[in-house]
């Protein structure tokens, strides 16, 4: 089976160089960006099948990033987790309607990040029947 | 000024003192133009329609006299200069006139034209210095919290690059590493992480000060925030055998909180307990009502730390208040931990005090709003004066297929939320407010004034419309549950008012229980707390 691949865009190369180690150990494969149009390009490249985004990035911001993907027909089912210094109390909202799948402020919690991209990255669920029950007794 | 015509406005009733006033304006070498009216009303009405340079007031006016009057001006108009023209030689009213902010204080017998010029040049001059000392402050402030912000934000970058080595190096996905230098990492993670909670406490601190820490207020059954905090610092608490117990009035009711925020207050306090206990002491959490306060819950964190003196007392939620003799002084972070919780009380408009004497340990108390469930429901169970008859409890249960859900799943219980409104009566039932913390459940609540049978097609309804949209049909399992209200003491008597109660806490007592038991089936794990389900004697008494 081929290991997912994820594209990391961020500005920060160290920071790129530590995630790409931590996310080639737990089986994925990484494509990297360091800026917004760069991002796009490898996207529509790539094909990854989940994007971790910063949003404070050279050549287009990671809203103009994450805009462009939602307006590609080819992209806008990639998950985008978003990666960001930036203050959630103003950001995180805006970044979710925008089409974000989650955000994190860095630093951000290896496992809690992990999880999150496995559970995005997690088969299609069937629908789930509505169910009636019983008061719980 | 000089070129420009000073605006005077003369507030004056007798006319030979204004038109004497006048005369002295003109004389003068500098160019005016006096408005001057006789009454107080008319003086703050010509403010309302204009601004003039300077302000002369004569104290005893048909509609107000002496220290009134300028107090008047001054609230109406804080930023245009007042000059009082008296006919009274009091030095107390002339000090307390500058006191509250007049310029200067004039005889009306002393004055002469060059006299009147310099008092009113001086006068604008003055206030002006005043304004821009004002304006000046005002903007230090916001380039402080835009500093303070900025840096906070700076701070993250290398702190995020640390964090990733150093948890690199420690996973061992560089390769292995000796354990000594496991350890030495472990010291280098546990600083980064102290240095994290610093660069938030930081921001927090900064967005109280000003005024832009939002809270979201919510439903919230505080049982479960009480054992959550607790169940985080229990490993914390083990490493120095320091005993934590919850202690949680049984009829405890809803608060109308922000979930996350008194979490945050919770564990700070906890935190600090931990912190000036010494090895082998004892932390209690307590949830009370008190009777003279139904309004409210009060929550308390105690030790047997060494207590608190009475100067630390006063100071101990100011911004940076440090202890001087803390144990661990280097570790003892910003000083912004109790600044922050009492903003966080303050919002939600609480109180929070502590009790302590020397040697005995502390108490940090606080309180909440009850969430008033009565208030809410009186207009829908109730019509033409009286308690309609059957009433019915409808939960909607959504729980994400994933945890942690995936997508906004803000917006997709919010959407559910939109759809139960759509589906009922407004005269006659009621949809709750969201409750509990956000996890990866959400229930929402139904009150319907209906009887079971009749309750289905409502249900029917919601279950239809909730099919509807995709994304909760692909995210989330939906559960329906419906039950009749019913009291064990036969139907509700007395008073409507008392009626409404009785229905209200009679809900509030299924609701609670409803979320308990979820609570227990979503395995959080409470056994390892030792709690006691104290009643309202055991409960501090605040002080």
């Amino acid at each position: 089976m081929p290991r997912p691949k994820i594209l990391v865009v961020d500005d920060d190369p160290d920071l790129v160089r530590a995630l790409r180690l931590r996310l080639r150990a737990n089986n994925y494969e990484v494509a990297t960006a360091s800026d917004g149009y760069t991002a796009i390009a490898s996207a529509q490249k790539e094909r990854p099948a989940l994007i971790i985004l910063d949003l404070g990035l050279p050549v287009g911001d990671g809203f103009v990033v994450l805009d462009r993907l939602q307006n590609s027909d080819v992209l806008s089912g990639v998950p985008v987790i978003v990666l960001s210094a930036r203050d959630p109390q103003s950001n995180e909202e805006r970044a979710l309607k925008a089409g974000a799948a989650a955000f994190f402020q860095k630093p951000a919690d290896n496992d809690e990040l992990m999880n999150v991209i496995r559970v995005s990255l997690g088969p299609a669920e069937t629908p789930a029947p509505t169910q009636t029950a019983a008061w719980p007794s | 000024m000089d070129q420009q015509t000073t605006q005077v406005l003369l507030i004056e009733d007798n006319p030979g003192d204004a038109d004497l006033v006048r005369l002295r304006l003109v004389e003068g070498k500098f160019p005016v133009n006096v408005n001057c009216v006789n009454r107080l009303s008319d003086g703050l009405a010509s403010l309302s329609l204009e601004t003039p340079s300077v302000i002369l007031l004569d104290l005893n006016l048909p509609d107000s006299r002496g220290a009134e009057t300028f107090r008047r001006v001054i609230e109406h108009s804080p930023n245009v200069p007042v000059v009082v023209l008296s006919g009274q030689d009091d030095e107390v009213l002339a000090m307390k006139a500058v006191h509250q902010g007049v310029q200067d204080y004039l005889l009306k017998g002393d004055i002469s034209s060059k006299h009147l010029e310099r008092a009113i040049r001086y006068a604008v001059e003055r206030q002006g210095l005043l304004r821009a000392l004002e304006i000046s402050q005002k903007q230090q402030l916001e380039f402080k919290n835009q500093f303070l912000s900025h840096v906070s934000h700076e701070l993250r970058t290398p702190l995020t690059c640390i964090y990733q080595y150093v948890t690199l190096l420690l996973d061992g996905l560089a390769g292995p590493i000796a354990p000594d230098q496991s350890d030495h990492l472990k010291t280098v993670l546990k600083s980064v992480n102290q240095l994290h909670a610093m660069i938030r406490d930081l921001l927090e601190a900064t967005r109280a000060e000003s005024g832009k820490m939002r809270i979201e207020r919510r439903c919230i059954a505080l049982g479960d925030l009480v054992r959550q905090a607790v169940a985080m610092l229990k490993p914390t608490a083990d490493e120095k055998r320091i005993g934590l117990e919850i202690g949680l009035d049984q009829r405890l009711p809803l608060v109308r909180a922000d979930p996350d925020r008194v979490l945050e207050v919770l564990i700070n306090l906890l935190d600090n307990a931990i912190k000036f206990t010494p090895e082998g002491g004892a932390i209690v959490v307590q949830a009370c009502m008190v009777d003279a306060d139904d309004g409210f819950v009060y929550l308390s964190v105690s030790d047997t730390g060494r207590g608190i003196g009475p100067e630390a007392k006063a100071l101990i939620f100011d911004r940076l208040y440090q202890d001087a003799d803390s144990v661990d002084n280097n570790r003892s972070g910003l000083g912004l931990g109790l600044f922050i919780s009492r903003e966080i009380v303050r919002l939600h408009e609480g109180r929070i005090w502590v009790s302590s004497e020397p040697g005995q340990g502390s108490t940090f108390t606080f309180t909440l709003p009850v969430y008033s469930l009565a208030k809410l429901l009186a207009p829908v169970i109730t019509k033409d004066g009286r308690l309609r008859s059957d009433f019915v409890l409808v939960c909607v249960e959504l729980r994400s297929l994933t945890n942690p859900p995936r997508g906004n799943w803000k917006e997709i219980w919010r959407q559910a939320l939109e759809i139960l409104r759509r589906c009922v009566y407004l005269d006659k039932d009621l949809v709750l407010p969201p409750m509990g913390t956000s996890g990866a459940a959400q229930t929402l609540f139904v009150v319907a004034s209906t009887d079971l049978q009749h309750s289905g097609v409502m249900t029917t309804r919601i279950r239809e419309q909730l099919e509807r949209v995709g994304d909760l049909k692909t995210r989330c399992a939906v559960t329906i549950a419906s039950v009749p209200v019913e009291f064990a003491a036969g139907n509700p008597a007395g008073p409507l008012e008392q009626q409404v109660q009785t229905v209200a806490d009679r809900l509030t007592q299924m609701i609670l229980t409803s979320m308990e038991r979820k609570h227990l089936r979503a395995g959080k794990g409470t056994q390892d707390v030792n709690e006691s389900n104290n009643k309202k004697e055991n409960c501090n008494a605040k002080t």
